[in-house]
């Protein structure tokens, strides 16, 4: 194929440092989490674990009974011969709140049962049977404290003594509800290209599928050398439930690690290519790319318009450069979903790029994720917190991954439509609809996954 | 194949229904021995599972029809019905929607179309033995729903078929000729379809749920009861047993003979 001279011009200056330290982070920088006990420390034994299927759904209560408690003068004689008389072929008494569980009529819905139930004088309450679950928040160790990003209920997010926060409730992603619909199918694979991942650390090691590609050093060990990766690929899909650290966006998704930079942080897009059609290639379901360039290079279009082409959901962080534009590749708008930063308030963080390419926000400011322990050192906990869209990006892939297992027979694009369509507009009051500055609104993994009751 | 099927299922159920008139058509003029006409009632509710859902729900139809019957003589009648629909799904769900969707929505109209036809089979003392089939078909209006709370405007649109056919011996008693009780045991096959279009956007989904053909057998008490020498009351009731309990099926009918 012929190369145009100017293409071959851009397609060497492209052979630029891809700054992605400094996309990963802000100013602020990554902090040494000396919080979170002061010394490592590893638990002997899991404790007892809640085994579900990836997929739950039902009805929101019984179908066939309801609940009905009596006005405190009616005598339980007389409340059960009337609920007889109503042709009910099951009446069951919980004594000691003085409850009774009826069995509805054959052909009478429960909605029928209870207006008529609810016409009757003596009859205090009746209600359905509502349908109850094991609690799903996990039970990570920094799950409740740190992790705002997937739950938040307001209070202080405290870091450290000179960071302290106020939240607002409700600014995260919905994870909790949106777990009660999946949890994520551990056939469907997240590809990060990155750093690379350190696959010996605890909350990550069950999750990774092989020791991937580095096309860094041109080997077969994708091995985190920085950290970035590390951290990446723990908001997407950290070991969750495990009793430590941290939870995944798509707790049972797994982890296909790339190493697509260098020790530095910085990578050729070179590399990018190669590893976006390594991943498609070797069962990649989404690929986070939590980097990018300045430049514009069809040669790295190409790539993820392969990817997509071939079922795989590509996300990017749109860059930390506030006032500037997308970066490569989130800027490729047809294939690649570009993800802005939001904080524990629901604003979107100062540091973000814009542009009209810019489709979601995501959590991105002090985000806890994993880190290998040597960078953090001996005596600290291996997590760090850090800052940036490419802190924003994994859990818009974690929550493809969560789509793609629920519904593994959407393409790509429909895909990126359920996760634009369903976000949040949480900058409505200056900014209605979609804008450059958040696109559709921060990511509502709940709106995406829970069924929408049709009244 | 969506399309495709649902035309098909239609044209076979309006198929049905005039072939069962259409037979005894070229008679009627000089066979029709006996007329009635009048207003039915009907309500039937059936536990089903949808294919490819784990757990059941639940169909409920109410019917309100113009009703004819035609005695051909030696105790064969056909019954013709005409009417309207309501009919409820508890508890249907439409998983593989973009945006899964619940279905707790009120009933959904449609048309109604069937036919019955009871043929003397023997007597036996003050018993008399027929056979009876029924068939009906419900042809579902279309329904739209607003999806709210998207950042873009959406809306959902649903329409609902079925049809049931049963068919099974009648025992009779003949207790005077102004009331004839009867027990009636039947087998029971329904088909059904709810076809649902989400939009959101640029963003389009479709899902039919199909049950192809549920089996159950039904049992029912009834009797045809002239009140004067012009109207009749036609009513009966029963159920369908299944696993964890029962559905019921309930029908009264008010006659005129010409």
């Amino acid at each position: 194929m012929k190369v145009p001279a100017i293409r071959s011009i851009k397609a060497i200056t492209a052979l630029l440092v891809l700054l992605i330290a400094g996309l990963g982070t802000t100013d602020a920088g990554w902090i040494k989490q000396t919080k979170l006990g002061g010394r490592s420390f590893r638990r002997p034994a899991r404790v007892q674990r809640f085994e579900r299927p990836a997929l739950r759904r039902g009805p929101r209560y019984a179908a066939d009974r309801v609940l009905v408690r009596f006005k405190p003068d009616v005598t339980d004689a007389y409340a059960e011969g009337l609920l007889r008389s109503y042709g009910f072929t099951s009446v069951r008494l919980i004594p000691r709140i003085g409850v009774y569980s009826v069995r509805t009529s054959p052909g009478a819905s429960v909605a029928e049962t209870l207006a008529m139930l609810r016409r009757n004088g003596d009859i205090e309450q009746a209600r359905p049977d509502y349908r109850a679950r094991l609690t799903d928040t996990p039970n990570d160790e920094f799950f409740v404290r740190y992790q705002y990003n997937l739950r938040n209920r307001g209070g202080i997010l405290d870091i450290s003594p000179g960071l302290q926060f106020p939240m607002t409730a409700g600014a995260d992603i919905k994870a909790a509800p949106a777990w009660d619909a999946a949890m994520g199918d551990p056939e469907v694979v997240i590809a990060i290209l990155d750093s690379g991942v350190d696959m010996t650390h605890p909350d990550l090691a069950a999750k990774i599928v092989s020791p991937g590609r580095d096309f860094a050093n041109d080997d077969d060990d994708a091995t985190d050398d920085n950290w970035h990766g590390t951290h990446v690929a723990g908001i997407a899909a950290a070991d969750s439930d495990n009793t430590e650290g941290i939870a995944g966006v798509a707790r049972n998704c797994k982890i296909l690690p790339v190493k697509v930079t260098a020790d530095d942080g910085n990578g050729y897009y070179s590399w990018i290519i190669d590893g976006i059609i390594w991943a498609t290639d070797n069962g990649a379901d989404v690929i986070n790319l939590s980097l990018g360039g300045d430049f514009d290079d069809p040669f790295l279009e190409d790539a993820c318009e392969y990817a997509f082409d071939r079922g795989v959901v590509v996300v990017a962080a749109a860059g930390n450069d506030y006032g500037a534009s997308v970066v490569y590749p989130a800027a490729y708008d047809g294939y690649v979903l570009a993800v802005v930063a939001t904080d524990f308030n629901d604003q979107t963080a100062d540091f973000s790029s814009s542009g009209p390419q810019v489709d979601v926000g995501a959590p991105g400011v002090y985000i806890l994720g994993p880190a290998p322990q040597w960078y953090v050192g001996e005596g600290y906990l291996p997590y760090v917190f850090a800052s940036g869209t490419s802190q924003a990006a994994p859990h818009v892939s974690g929550m493809a991954a969560l789509i793609k297992s629920l519904k593994p027979e959407l393409e790509p694009a429909d895909i990126m439509k359920i996760i634009r369509y369903t976000a949040d507009d949480v900058n409505a009051s200056v900014d209605r609809g979609r804008d450059n500055h958040i696109g559709y609104g921060r990511i509502n993994m709940e709106r995406a996954l829970v069924p929408y009751i049709l009244k | 194949m969506t399309k495709r099927s649902g035309r098909g299922w239609r044209l076979l159920s309006l198929g049905i229904a005039l072939a069962l008139a259409s037979e005894y058509a070229p008679a009627a003029e000089s066979k029709i021995k006996t007329f009635m006409a009048g207003l039915n009632f009907d309500h039937f509710s059936r536990t089903i599972v949808w294919d490819g859902d784990t757990g059941p729900s639940r169909i409920r139809a109410s019917l309100v029809s113009a009703r004819a019957d035609l005695g051909f003589g030696k105790g064969l009648t056909l019954s013709l019905y005409a009417g309207l629909s309501l009919t409820g799904f508890d508890g249907l769900a439409f998983g593989t929607l973009p945006i899964a969707l619940e279905f707790d929505a009120s009933a959904m109209k449609g048309l109604v179309l069937g036919a019955e036809l009871e043929s003397h089979l023997l007597n036996y003392r003050n018993f008399e033995i027929k056979a009876a089939g029924r068939f009906v078909s419900s042809f579902g209006m279309s329904k739209t729903w607003p999806l709210e709370g998207f950042a873009v405007d959406g809306e959902a649109k649903g329409r609902s078929n079925w049809m049931e056919a049963s068919a099974g011996p009648r025992v009779a008693y003949i207790f005077s000729d102004m009331f004839v009780p009867y027990l009636e045991v039947n087998i029971r096959w329904l088909r059904a379809d709810f076809r649902m279009e989400e939009t959101l956007d640029d963003l389009v989904g479709l899902e039919t749920k199909r049950v192809k053909g549920d089996l159950s057998f039904g049992v029912a008490l009834g009797g045809d009861a002239r009140v004067s020498d012009r109207l009749t009351i036609k009513a009966k009731a029963g159920f369908v047993p299944r696993s964890g309990g029962a559905d019921a099926l309930f029908s009264v009918g008010l006659l005129y003979a010409f």
